[in-house]
């Protein structure tokens, strides 16, 4: 059976596929997730706040993306942000945003939602006595939060926020839909051109597996040595 | 060869000794507090006017008045959940409360316009459980707030920090992160945290209690200088030993309310209330 199949268009796609497509999934995804982690703990502190009003729409917020599937958002985003653009600016005609910012854009500020969930347990988890005395110390809310809170809560959470990370690499795939060419659209597109897609996309899956099992075990290994001393 | 002068190995070691100070030192010599010591008595630094607090419903504080005078060191004690820790947690704002006014160093906490951060970092507080930060070495333990919060130079901050550190007998351990101390030792770092910001007033909640016996006297040792060297304390202990020694006001609360409120030889001496009465047979029967 397998002798109807050839490997060798894997070989000779490779530059195209880890060149253009893995890099862009790569670039995508840290780009994504250093965005999602600082707007997620903005969200998380809105959240946490207090502040009526703030609170409700950090909530609401991260409420409606969880709520909504990411391939929609991805759609929404693109078709739309052009128009509301637009508006925003008073141009007359939609602006043009570009694939590559939309899905960008998109995946930052659907992560943060999952990121700030994540950063809301983590800031919880710091014992009330460390806000105290940060602010006995004569610390205002964003010191308190940059030098006590936050680091602490970054470090208890980075197993976590890097466990997210991995289903966002994973997710990148989907862009797709706006015909960009992350590992898997370069994957698909080879696949199709050549006729061989069952080759390609099995390679396509070594390749996801290989990458996001090595580092959730990497994950694992800096679980066990990231945990603070109290 | 025999021109060159080789001490005899018994004379090399006293250096050798000096050079490497033991772990723990123990109280050292010198100030604790910067510069002269503050006494100056008789000025108000503290002024608790009518405080009430409640909790939803629950009144935690019923109408608190009392004051702290420049030099002095009062101590508060109390059953558990009468309010004690409440209340000095009023002073520097890390408690809200809902009636009355309290006055630090000329500054009205409960107003408005005030800059709590800058009154808090004029008020040392000293806590139960020692909260030092611990994804920070000791020496950024001391230093941080300095710099974030005094707008002191890293030199200058260091300098400060360790110098206190090196007061209360740590020096060794700069580098140290707070989960690699003992108990006693954590407090006596966090006191030198809170006495780095060159505070007018210390504030102590309860500061032996989370720890094991024998690192008590360590930890009281340090309070009893900085109350020598004529530092404004308040302080929440159920240290009796230390209140006979260095208190100048014994303050005793129960059920919210300032029940006594007398000089530490009246209070000893002859409690007038029933309730304080029964409070000190119950604590100095052992």
């Amino acid at each position: 059976m397998l002798s109807n199949f050839d490997f060798s268009v894997i070989v000779q796609s490779l530059p195209y596929l880890f060149g253009q497509g893995m890099v862009f999934t790569v670039t995508l995804t840290a780009m994504a997730a250093v965005g999602g982690v600082i707007i997620g703990t903005l969200l998380a502190m809105a959240r946490l706040s207090g502040v009526p009003g703030l609170t409700q729409v950090a909530k609401g917020y991260v409420e409606l993306c969880r709520s909504l599937p990411l391939v929609l958002v991805i759609f929404w985003f693109y078709f739309l942000v052009p128009y509301i653009g637009a508006y925003v600016t008073g141009s007359s005609t939609p602006i043009q945003v570009g694939a590559f910012p939309s899905a960008l854009i998109t995946f930052m500020a659907f992560e943060a939602a999952y990121f700030s969930e994540i950063m809301r347990a983590g800031i919880q988890s710091i014992p009330k006595g460390q806000t105290a005395a940060a602010q006995a110390l004569g610390m205002n809310y964003w010191q308190t939060m940059g030098n006590v809170v936050l680091p602490q809560a970054f470090r208890n959470m980075l197993p976590l926020l890097l466990t997210q990370t991995i289903i966002l690499f994973q997710d990148t795939s989907l862009v797709y839909v706006l015909s960009l060419t992350d590992f898997m659209g370069a994957a698909s597109k080879v696949a199709q051109r050549d006729g061989r897609l069952v080759e390609m996309y099995i390679f396509a899956a070594v390749v996801y597996f290989v990458i996001c099992f090595s580092a959730s075990f990497l994950v694992r290994r800096l679980q066990r040595r990231v945990a603070i001393i109290r | 060869m025999t021109s060159s002068p080789m001490p005899a190995p018994t004379a090399a070691e006293p250096a050798v000794e000096a050079a490497y100070a033991p772990a723990d030192a123990g109280l050292q010599p010198g100030h604790l507090v910067s510069g002269v010591p503050q006494a100056a008595p008789g000025e108000t630094m503290i002024a608790i006017d009518n405080i009430s607090k409640w909790y939803g419903d629950f009144q935690v504080l019923t109408n608190c008045t009392t004051k702290v005078a420049k030099g002095e060191v009062v101590v508060v004690c109390g059953p558990s959940g009468s309010g004690k820790s409440t209340l000095i947690k009023c002073v520097n704002a890390l408690e809200p409360f809902q009636k009355g006014q309290i006055t630090v160093a000329g500054t009205k906490v409960a107003d408005k316009g005030t800059n709590l951060p800058k009154l808090r970092s004029r008020v040392g507080m000293v806590f139960q459980h020692f909260e030092l930060f611990p994804h920070l070495s000791i020496t950024d333990n001391l230093t941080i707030a300095q710099r974030k919060v005094l707008g002191r130079s890293a030199e200058d901050a260091k300098k400060r920090g360790l110098d206190l550190l090196a007061r209360v007998g740590l020096g060794a351990h700069a580098t140290k992160f707070p989960g690699q101390l003992s108990g006693g030792q954590q407090q006596r770092v966090a006191i030198a945290r809170a006495l780095a910001m060159n505070p007018v007033v210390m504030l102590f909640d309860e500061p032996t209690s989370a720890l094991d016996p024998e690192m008590v006297g360590e930890v009281l040792d340090v309070m009893v200088e900085l109350a020598k060297e004529g530092m404004t304390m308040m302080v929440v202990t159920h240290e009796m030993g230390f209140a006979r020694k260095v208190a100048d006001r014994v303050i005793f609360m129960d059920r919210g309310e300032i029940v006594e409120d007398a000089k530490k030889e009246d209070f000893f001496g002859s409690p007038r209330s029933e309730r304080a009465q029964t409070f000190l047979s119950k604590i100095l029967q052992h």
